[in-house]
């Protein structure tokens, strides 16, 4: 086992910096709540005026007054250790988040995988740091120790078990998350490194301070098993964006959809899933929502499971040009609405079968620039009125995989009214047209000039009494005096035989 | 050598791509069999070309123009590439379609929409390599953007079929294939205007009464509708009832 442990040092101070980068050339503390505020972390602008961390606030801003202060975002903060968690869950299964600010991850199964330890590293620092945290990190043998390490700074990898003695022995008991009281008890009896507590008699240091003491202890040295509880990604992605400035043209969200989209493969691919439908909304200025305007949302529907960025990317990117902004939008949240599960793709053999690139299905493209009600895949359905008998539905019902958390229940629950004559009617033998006219055109006038001919006939259709669309219709093949073959029919909806004639289909 | 074995150098010399007689078609390098011998004996390469438009001229509506390409489709269809339709002029009749062979879920239709955005669509359909057949039925093209379409075509292996009115026929087309489609009493006669080979004078004549989707078969002798304030009854043939719940109680 080797764990990797990243540990994000400001994080109270990045969540802030991530939404305002320009706070970062002035002074700026994150200050804890309460009566007495003190600084919880100060950026290097703030720490060169003199404000050190655990400071009253009111000292800070003896120091430099025109500080930022701002209160600690507890919420931001685990939603950012939840990013970073779900981030390394695509370099390894095994990632478990062990204290406010640090998370370790098992990588000696991946390491072959992206080329060595170095080039693995390299990556979980980048993509880390991609998104716009400070992080350290330390390579340990077991997971306490990575922490221990990463917090003293110490960068360079311990690969060895053997080794850990010689390499925790100097480090401050500080590193490890004693209660304070056992910390100072220690102190005062002079014991202040790993390696002087480690050499106390175990039992009395058990009696003294409780058996977690050594249990610490042993588990850092890889002398006891130490279980982790892996990090699960939620169930429903929805994350939030606030961008850096109000945006009132739609080309300038490139950029936070970008970063939204990558989030959201990492988290499909830590679940294995591929995202169906998925709905981006977009919050306007605090003034506008007053008036009363609701936030714009644009939702994505895809005809098959997909994760690949590039192909989530494409397809908001069409859908998003048609959107038009009423107001300025201050941030946006992207949510998934429906998944599926997605099968990881194999690498190909040989290196020409990794040329494919993400090609992004002709259905999603044209359903994303001309919306879902234009682009329409057929289906037949059971009626013998005509006008019913073709339903248009979207192609991505027509994807048969089990959703994980659609929002309808029950596999093609069938809620129409029941009709008492129901039954199919695909296997007739009776003639149908391949064009269907939108509205059946009346024939009055065109009879009178020149004689059509009836060629087959008549079809008495009479059907749907029950819900009001009522018809009874004799319908004949006719030739037209020009030579086409239409499908017409007398409508005798009144009871009359001389009912008028109309028009409704083209032997096409 | 003997004079078999010359020409059967020649022959084979002749065979060269690059070698084009004016007696013969131009081979296609790729087509798919339009399910009528007669007509793949007229096209060149025996059978619709994939990669490139095709013009249709209808000289009206219901004399089996879209029957007529109805089994390449199937044949497109059960390659697993799909078949889109943009811009049909009237809804197309779901249970006709799927009687007539065509795989309903690998039909993808496009509606309602504006002349500019369908002609995007016909050539996103062009270029995709899941489609295997793009027909459009757009009202106006300028030159320039059929030739693009045929470049879409050509690089994404599609047949495209443009469906025009005869009135729009004299212009010059980019179009390598274009046929005029006309009733011929009860036949369909197809007129080679355009092919990438010789002039064929005669028309092509098929008989489309067979055909899936096709009205009936044989064609009954008509009679002619009397005028509509006639209270004569309908002819007195054969009564198909289907669904006459209150007539059979």
């Amino acid at each position: 086992m080797l764990w990797t442990c990243v540990l994000l040092p400001s994080l109270a101070l990045d969540v802030f910096a991530r939404a305002a980068p320009d706070d970062t050339q002035r002074p700026f503390v994150v200050a804890s709540g309460g009566h007495y505020p003190r600084v919880v972390a100060a950026n290097g602008c703030a720490n060169a005026a003199g404000i050190r961390g655990d400071q009253l606030i009111s000292a800070a801003l003896a120091f430099a007054p025109d500080v930022v202060v701002r209160d600690r975002d507890g919420d931001a903060e685990a939603a950012a250790l939840a990013e970073v968690a779900t981030l390394l869950l695509a370099f390894t299964p095994q990632v478990s988040i062990v204290h406010s600010n640090a998370v370790v991850a098992e990588i000696a199964g991946s390491m072959r995988l992206f080329g060595g330890l170095t080039q693995l590293l390299a990556l979980l620092g980048a993509s880390v740091e991609s998104r716009g945290y400070a992080r350290r990190m330390a390579v340990a043998p077991t997971p306490t120790a990575a922490l221990m390490l990463a917090r003293a700074g110490h960068t360079q990898p311990v690969l060895r078990r053997s080794a850990l003695p010689d390499v925790l022995s100097p480090l401050p008991l500080t590193m490890l998350d004693f209660e304070p009281t056992t910390l100072a008890t220690l102190k005062a009896a002079g014991v202040t490194t790993f390696g002087a507590a480690h050499a106390l008699p175990r039992a009395g240091l058990a009696r003294r301070f409780g058996q977690h003491v050594v249990d610490t202890l042993d588990r850092a040295l890889d002398r006891a098993p130490d279980p982790q509880r892996s990090y699960e990604p939620p169930p429903r992605f929805e994350r939030k964006l606030v961008l850096p400035a109000p945006i009132d043209n739609v080309e300038a969200l490139g950029f936070g959809v970008n970063r939204l989209i990558g989030d959201l493969a990492g988290w499909l691919l830590a679940r294995g899933l591929g995202v169906v439908r998925m709905s981006l909304a977009l919050i306007h200025e605090r003034y506008v929502r007053d008036r009363g305007i609701p936030p714009s949302t644009a939702e994505f529907r895809l005809g098959a499971p997909a994760r690949a960025p590039a192909h989530l990317h494409a397809v908001m990117r069409e859908r998003l040009a048609r959107v038009t902004l009423p107001a300025s939008v201050e941030a946006i949240v992207l949510t998934s609405d429906e998944t599926a599960p997605l099968a990881g793709r194999n690498f190909g053999l040989l290196p020409e079968d990794e040329a494919d690139a993400v090609v992004v299905p002709l259905v999603d493209r044209l359903r994303s620039r001309l919306g879902d009600d234009v682009v329409t895949v057929l289906a037949t359905h059971p009626e013998h009125r005509p006008e019913y008998a073709t339903s248009a539905t979207t192609p991505a019902t027509r994807s048969s995989q089990p959703r994980t958390h659609a929002h309808s229940t029950g596999p093609q629950k069938r809620n129409r009214k029941a009709s008492p004559l129901e039954q199919p009617s695909a296997a007739t033998d009776a003639p149908r047209p391949l064009w269907l006219l939108d509205e059946a055109k009346i024939l009055s006038g065109a009879l009178e000039t020149a004689p059509w001919i009836l060629r087959d006939g008549p079809e008495r259709i009479e059907s749907g009494w029950w819900d009001g669309h009522d018809l009874r219709r004799d319908y004949f093949v006719a030739e037209t005096p020009q030579g086409g073959m239409v499908w017409i029919y007398r409508d005798h909806r009144y009871g009359t035989d001389d009912g008028e004639w109309f028009m409704h289909g083209v032997f096409a | 050598m003997t004079s078999a074995a010359h020409s059967a150098a020649i022959a084979r010399l002749l065979t060269h791509p690059a070698i084009w007689r004016g007696g013969d078609c131009a081979s296609e390098p790729a087509s798919i069999a339009s399910g009528f011998a007669e007509l793949d004996a007229a096209l060149p390469g025996g059978g619709w070309p994939r990669g490139a438009l095709t013009e249709l001229l209808v000289e009206r509506e219901g004399i089996g123009e879209v029957r007529l390409t109805l089994p390449a489709l199937v044949r497109l269809q059960a390659e697993g590439r799909s078949v889109v339709w943009i811009a049909p002029p009237h809804r197309p009749y779901a249970p006709a379609l799927a009687a007539a062979g065509l795989d309903l879920a690998r039909l993808i239709v496009i509606r309602g929409c504006s002349s500019a955005e369908a002609l995007w669509a016909y050539e996103q359909a062009l270029r995709a390599p899941e489609c295997g057949a793009a027909f459009g039925w757009m009202q106006a093209h300028e030159d320039r953007a059929l030739r693009r379409l045929q470049v879409a075509a050509r690089e994404g292996r599609t047949w495209g079929v443009l469906w025009r009115r005869p009135g729009q026929r004299a212009s010059a087309t980019a179009a390598p294939l274009r046929l005029a489609l006309s009733p011929q009493q009860t036949r369909l006669a197809v007129r080679v205007l355009k092919r990438r080979g010789a002039e064929l004078a005669q028309p092509v004549l098929l008989d489309l009464a067979r055909t899936p989707g096709a009205p009936l078969y044989p064609l009954p002798d008509g009679m002619p509708i009397l005028q509509r304030t006639s209270t004569s009854p309908p002819p007195a043939r054969q009564h198909r009832l289907r669904t006459s719940q209150r007539k059979a109680s």
